[in-house]
């Protein structure tokens, strides 16, 4: 799959203009906070640099990731990219297989040592050695044990690669573990989401491919441009929250007119991706958009967080206790006041008029 | 005798009312009272704390108006007040307590803490730990008639004395006076000056007045020791003094307490309003001044400061009119640091003067007045309160400070327009 010919080239031979290719690079650009002129560094950097060798290593996966980046909408400009970079191994993809796809792998790992970027989709499986998941007889364990260290960097594709995701479901019986748990000495990116958005991982390699170096990341190693607000703080259903405009059920009359789906399980306020504004399938909408909300798939351990359908907090209705409360409060105070004003009575009765006598004993 | 513990604690269930429970619920520790207190600033005991000289009384309030205080006794969390524990507040509740309410002043929620040592001063009496000072003042208000065991014939010496001394009429028991005025016995036996005053004034002014032989005594001890029945028999008398001669106007002497008593805790104490007016002379000198009936001639060319009384001022409000009259006869008036209702206590206010136990406690609290009066280089001292008079002498005398201590009365007196003395307008 070594590229042959220019990248402009190859997109035009797919119906591609490089008017499309710009704006799209710029569009890169602007989801990635950078200036505008870094939108055309992007295109010149994609269209001619020698780029470098990428390497695609599948562990405990569900092939999702690939899918999401292959067939988000055919023919994208994304699976182009990956089609005419150098994609040097991906199982899904390529045609070679056996051995001598193996020979490939080791072979460019070898000749581009220090220098390819290394993308993984899927856990690492640590149980029994790694035998839960095996390629050509040899555990993930081990080949990334071998490979890792190799590359440049590492691009933790999926919310499996990123932080173990549903192999490390409760109660992980493969012992699957994120790549970071594995290699801890090489610059890793996470782009976790069950699948992550398509735009997202090809802006971080045209960033490396541009810049030479990833893009800024957040304390759980994701770029910050894309992870950087919550579902919750860009969701355009948000206004409804708001004004406490709930759906109950999910075809109640709220739920018609679109109302805040926080009281039906979703994880919008604590989930950090870009979805509501990036969007997917063609940016066509996002699951709040069909009607679901968000689970949260790409927060560590988001299978485990709970039910998908239950809220995270059920928001405090002050006004439903109110009139309770008012009235125990009302019925607490007469019967303290009552009782106050009885010992008073009393002390009141008791008085014997004082005195000169009752000055001394 | 009876006073009984149990007597005290049925008296302070008794007198507990809404206010009491809101300031108890609404204080916040925050300690500006204790800044306030010239018992605190002057000893720097933490004791003095005016809010923590109401403990017994928080017990009371907690142990028997409150859930939790009820559960807490019942637990035996809280323990109940004991005979030592209010032996102990003594010095608190009345040696350290002049009532002059500059803590209620101050304090940010509004709690009126002088209004709670009153109250707490009613369980303190009737369960014997009232001072016994302050309870021989009382007994002798009772008995005799007044505080310091002076009777009428005393008073009628003095008339005699001041008719041949200024060659007027001391007018006694004339029904139908405008003005019925009191006296205090301090006045009867230190400061004749008053009376002899006011019988120049109120002939230059041409006011029908009076005193009454059956209720010549304006001051209240049944107030300062906190019991409302004696202070009722107290009052009684005054009122019914009054109403027997029909006078018009009643007319508080130059005595703090007397004023408070009479004006504000009188008409709640009988449970009617009076059908005449209380002033305090002051007032009623000012209206003369503002009438154009009050003429003086020449000045006090030294200089001069006065002395605000607490009940009369900060609790009477009664601010402008010493400082008009005072104009009137002095060149050189000064006013002291925090004039007027922030002023000072003369530290024997609200029965300390009486409490012979308080008198060391007395002398060091004088330390704020010294040090306030050193500050306004006066030679002369003014005031218009008996009380606070006999005090300040003491006090200046203590610490060697050589000032006359002058009423306002007897000062504008001294200062009348001679010319206007033939007797054309009777009386």
């Amino acid at each position: 799959m070594n590229a042959n010919g220019s990248l402009m080239h190859k997109l035009a031979l797919q119906g591609v203009s490089r008017r499309s290719f710009l704006k799209y690079c710029a569009t890169l650009a602007t989801l990635m906070a950078l200036p505008p002129t870094a939108g055309r560094a992007m295109a010149e950097a994609l269209a001619q640099a020698r780029r470098p060798s990428v390497i695609w290593l599948p562990f405990q996966e569900c092939t999702g990731c690939t899918e999401s980046i292959t067939r988000s909408h055919s023919p994208s400009i994304e699976s182009m990219i990956f089609d005419t970079i150098s994609l040097d191994y991906q199982e899904t993809l390529m045609a070679a297989a056996g051995h001598q796809a193996e020979e490939v792998l080791h072979k460019v790992v070898e000749e581009n040592a220090g220098k390819f970027i290394l993308i993984i989709d899927g856990s690492v499986a640590t149980g029994l050695d790694g035998a839960y998941s095996c390629i050509a007889g040899r555990s993930n364990l081990d080949l990334l044990r071998e490979v890792g260290p190799k590359a440049a960097a590492i691009v933790a594709v999926g919310s499996c690669a990123a932080y173990g995701g549903i192999p490390k479901a409760k109660p992980n019986p493969t012992g699957a573990v994120a790549i970071s748990d594995i290699i801890r000495d090489k610059p890793i990116v996470n782009i976790p989401g069950c699948p992550p958005i398509p735009v997202v991982m090809t802006a971080v390699l045209a960033h490396f491919v541009t810049f030479g170096k990833l893009p800024e990341l957040d304390r759980l190693g994701r770029p910050r441009a894309f992870y950087g607000e919550t579902i919750h703080d860009r969701c355009y259903r948000r206004p409804f929250y708001d004004q406490g405009k709930f759906a109950k059920t999910f075809d109640d009359a709220g739920a018609r007119q679109g109302w805040c789906l926080f009281e039906l399980g979703c994880k919008g306020p604590v989930t950090y991706n870009a979805c509501a504004h990036v969007k997917w399938n063609a940016q066509t909408s996002f699951p709040i958009e069909s009607g679901h909300g968000c689970i949260g798939c790409s927060e560590p351990d988001f299978w485990d967080a709970g039910g998908f359908y239950k809220a995270l907090s059920m928001p405090a209705d002050p006004l439903k206790f109110v009139a309770g409360a008012a009235v125990a409060g009302a019925a607490v105070g007469v019967a303290v006041s009552i009782a106050n004003r009885a010992r008073k009575g009393a002390a009141r009765a008791a008085h014997e008029t004082a005195t000169l006598a009752d000055l001394e004993k | 005798m009876s006073a009984s513990l149990e007597k005290g604690i049925n008296v302070l269930k008794e007198v507990i009312d809404a206010p009491i429970a809101s300031f108890f619920a609404s204080c916040v520790h925050c300690g500006l009272c204790a800044e306030a207190c010239l018992f605190y600033t002057e000893s720097g005991d933490p004791k003095f704390t005016p809010i923590h000289k109401l403990e017994p009384l928080r017990r009371v309030y907690t142990q028997e108006y409150t859930l939790l205080g009820r559960l807490q006794k019942w637990l035996g969390l809280s323990k109940p007040l004991t005979d030592e524990e209010l032996e102990e507040w003594r010095v608190l509740v009345y040696d350290s307590c002049t009532m002059c309410g500059r803590c209620s002043l101050v304090c940010p929620v509004g709690n009126d803490i002088v209004y709670m040592i009153r109250k707490l001063r009613e369980g303190m009496a009737v369960s014997g730990h009232a001072p016994p000072g302050v309870i021989g003042a009382t007994k002798r208000t009772v008995e005799i008639g007044s505080p310091m065991g002076v009777r009428w014939p005393a008073v009628a010496a003095q008339i005699k004395h001041i008719e041949a001394e200024t060659g007027l009429t001391v007018p006694v028991d004339q029904e139908g006076a405008e003005y019925m005025i009191l006296l205090s016995s301090m006045e009867i036996i230190n400061f004749p000056e008053y009376l002899s005053a006011i019988a120049k004034i109120m002939k230059q002014a041409g006011k029908t007045w009076t005193l009454c032989s059956d209720a010549f005594e304006a001051t209240n001890s049944g107030i300062q020791i906190g019991v409302s029945d004696i202070a009722r028999v107290i009052v009684s008398r005054i009122v019914n003094g009054a109403e027997r001669l029909k006078v018009k106007t009643v007319i508080s002497p130059e005595c703090g307490h007397a004023y408070m008593a009479l004006r504000w805790e009188g008409p709640n104490l009988i449970g009617r309003p009076y059908n005449f007016d209380v002033l305090h002379i002051l007032e009623v000198l000012d209206q003369f001044r503002e009438q154009g009936l009050l003429k003086t001639e020449g000045f006090e060319e030294t200089r001069l400061t006065f002395h605000d009384p607490c009940q009369i001022v900060r609790r009477g409000g009664v601010i402008e009119p010493q400082r008009n009259l005072l104009k009137m006869v002095a060149k050189d008036f000064v006013e002291m640091s925090d004039p007027g209702k922030y002023n000072w206590c003369c530290g024997g206010g609200g029965g300390v003067s009486a409490n012979e136990d308080a008198e060391a406690l007395r002398l060091v609290a004088f330390k704020r007045k010294k040090a306030q009066l050193e500050a306004t280089g006066a030679k002369t001292l003014v005031t218009a309160c008996a009380n606070c008079r006999i005090v300040l002498e003491e006090g200046l005398e203590h610490y060697q400070m050589d000032m006359p201590v002058v009423g306002l009365t007897e000062l504008l007196a001294e200062h009348l327009v001679e010319t206007e003395k033939p007797a054309a307008q009777g009386g």
